[in-house]
């Protein structure tokens, strides 16, 4: 979304000076530069940048993607395999996979910024390129509290602020328009598979399970300390969960949920609750997330309609 | 003997050469002349950072590594008199792995999983060492009893953790596992070691030349053959932890390379353990340049080209020695 330049907020170092003016700003840090950028990370770091990044390495996937939903893509000079949203990212060099990264290519690009996935790229790698004097941002959102302020926080150094704070506010907005339609319709038992062999699902800290929370579901699995845990079929079979949702190994592939179809004794094999969810749309800590968690909420939706009458 | 000059003196050549093409090559092109311009002290800033802070501390913990476990290879076979035996065949690796997975799970730090790694390697060393000593007499096949069934032990114990360990962490590990050296940063001490155990097992060279022929003969040609196994098996085990320390367990070079250089180079321990040490650095350090630039920006695991290279060439060899 592009403002006019009438009202955009002034550029930093006028706010700076006016701060300094008003007495507001008791005295000059010494090192606090003008038009310096201050963002704490998700590690609780403080990130410091003497002018917006212009040369940006973006380290997964879910990263490039908010880079982009932030106006920033045209900043982003590299990004991590998969990075495959939007279909402009596709075209970008790629740095190795998150899991593994090439840091001669990444070094070689001559980036102002770094951002890092901290659960899913190698400690010691990122270790290495801060000691090689590059800046790193790790980000690491578990709540969609976490995923808002990372809009506004990357659209911050990468001089974006206007788009970020206002998709910022979208994705708030989104999340809680769900909340208050469904939060508080009738609880319905589900599991949700995030994977196959081995069979996975999310417990309550999970991203996932904050949305199946919003959509007003139990997941039953939900107690379990594992972020990820790994189950047995025989778990789910006792747990009779109302639905089972999740995703596949493709966009268009629901062979995993329907693989439950064999177990007729399921309830939500009877009512035939077997729901598919694209995985980019939930298992991605992008701003698409509220896409699956609508398609989530309307499936529960449906499945609160297809009780027999008198049943809860 | 007479050999020992001009097969090391071509092998050290070998090195270098292989150390250059490993500076040279890598998943950003650089010119050859601007990798020597750096080598010489100029350059620009940014080919300096690419050959000076990641390339080479990679190559020579690559060197190294392979050096060390070829070292630790050619020793294990002459104490085990088994051809099959390698430098893990004892469970070591499988010690080490289980200390690094867990500090990994515990979320510890770079410096911390090394150090674990070379703990649990001391660690599962003195366990065998402990277990195969026992009450009755010693012999080499009752410590590879101990010491297969020791490592069986452990790789229980790191299937587990795979099992248990949340699903971020298991790139990480699987990495380490299949040997990766894209961490490795101090070489100096791995360096040290490797030279250190080359030059004070060559004395030995004539002791473990008769102990390959077995304990008997050794005995009565006056080895004592009882000493002489213990410093082999401590010094082998102290190789293998530092290599395994610096780049996880890299399979294959501490099994092939020794048998590699027997079938060229006959069975003199005097020739064979220096030369392990620079034909393994050699393997490895090709290898590990192959790994990274193969299918860059992917890095492959430096096992998966060691095995690549060595099968095909250990294969021949082998052919032809009929």
């Amino acid at each position: 979304m592009i403002f006019p330049a009438s009202i955009r907020r002034p550029p930093v170092r006028i706010r700076f000076w006016c701060l300094v003016c008003l007495g507001l700003w008791p005295a000059v840090l010494p090192g606090a530069g003008v038009g310096e950028i201050r963002v704490a990370d998700d590690a609780g770091r403080e990130i410091v940048l003497t002018e917006p990044a212009r040369r940006v390495v973006s380290l997964s996937p879910h990263l490039t993607e908010i880079l982009f939903h932030v106006d920033a893509g045209e900043r982003v000079v590299g990004t991590v395999s998969f990075s495959d949203y939007p279909a402009a990212a596709a075209r970008l060099p790629v740095v190795g996979s998150a899991g593994q990264l090439d840091l001669e290519r990444i070094v070689a690009l001559e980036p102002d910024l770094v951002v890092a996935w901290q659960s899913g790229n190698p400690a010691r790698q990122l270790d290495r390129l801060q000691r090689l004097g590059i800046t790193v941002y790790l980000n690491e959102p578990r709540r969609l509290a976490d995923l808002a302020g990372t809009l506004e926080r990357l659209s911050r150094l990468t001089g974006t602020h206007e788009a970020g704070t206002v998709r910022a506010e979208a994705l708030r907005e989104g999340a809680r328009a769900l909340e208050v339609r469904y939060a508080g319709r009738s609880p319905v038992p589900l599991f949700y598979q995030i994977w196959d062999r081995p069979l996975m699902t999310v417990n309550d800290e999970h991203l996932i399970g904050e949305i199946i929370g919003l959509c007003g579901g139990v997941n039953v699995f939900g107690h379990i300390d594992n972020l990820v845990p790994r189950l047995n079929r025989e778990a789910v079979l006792a747990a009779d969960p109302e639905v089972i949702a999740g995703g596949g190994s493709g966009e268009a592939d629901s062979a995993w949920v329907e693989a439950w179809r064999r177990w007729t004794g399921l309830t939500a094999v009877r009512r035939d609750n077997l729901f598919f969810i694209p995985p980019s749309l939930i298992q991605r800590q992008t701003p698409r997330i509220l896409e699956g968690a609508a398609l989530l909420c309307e499936f529960l939706e449906l499945a609160r309609s297809r009780r027999p009458a008198g049943s809860p | 003997m007479n050999r020992l000059v001009p097969v090391l003196g071509l092998l050290a050549a070998a090195s270098l050469a292989a150390m250059g093409l490993a500076l040279t090559l890598g998943s950003v092109p650089l010119p050859p002349t601007e990798v020597w311009a750096v080598v010489t002290g100029g350059g620009e800033s940014l080919s300096r950072t690419l050959v000076l802070e990641l390339r080479l501390p990679r190559t020579l913990a690559a060197f190294a590594t392979g050096g060390l476990l070829a070292v630790a290879g050619a020793l294990m076979q002459v104490l085990l008199r088994n051809p099959l035996a390698d430098p893990y065949v004892l469970g070591l690796s499988g010690g080490a792995a289980v200390g690094a997975l867990l500090a990994m799970l515990a979320g510890l730090g770079v410096a911390l999983v090394s150090g674990a790694a070379f703990a649990g390697a001391l660690l599962s060393t003195f366990l065998v060492f402990g277990l195969a000593h026992g009450t009755g007499s010693w012999t080499p096949v009752r410590l590879l009893l101990t010491g297969v069934v020791v490592a069986a032990g452990w790789g229980a114990l790191i299937s587990f953790i795979l099992a248990v360990s949340p699903g971020a962490e298991l790139p990480g590990m699987l990495y380490w596992l299949m040997g990766d050296l894209s961490h490795a940063r101090h070489p100096g001490p791995a360096w040290l070691v490797l030279l250190l155990a080359v030059v004070l097992a060559w004395p030995l060279g004539r002791s473990l030349n008769v102990l390959a022929r077995g304990a008997l003969q050794a005995a009565s040609l006056g080895v004592s053959v009882r000493p002489l196994e213990w410093t082999v098996y401590l010094v082998a085990a102290l190789l293998t932890a530092t290599a395994v320390t610096l780049a996880g367990t890299v399979g294959f070079v501490g099994l092939i390379v020794p048998h590699m250089l027997r079938l060229v180079l006959g069975n003199d321990q005097r020739i064979i353990l220096p030369a392990s040490a620079l034909a393994g650095g050699i393997l490895l350090t090709l290898a590990d340049t192959l790994a990274r630039t193969v299918i860059a920006p992917q890095q492959l695991p430096v096992g998966v080209i060691t095995a690549m290279l060595g099968v095909p060439v250990f294969l021949y060899l082998l052919h032809r020695s009929r």
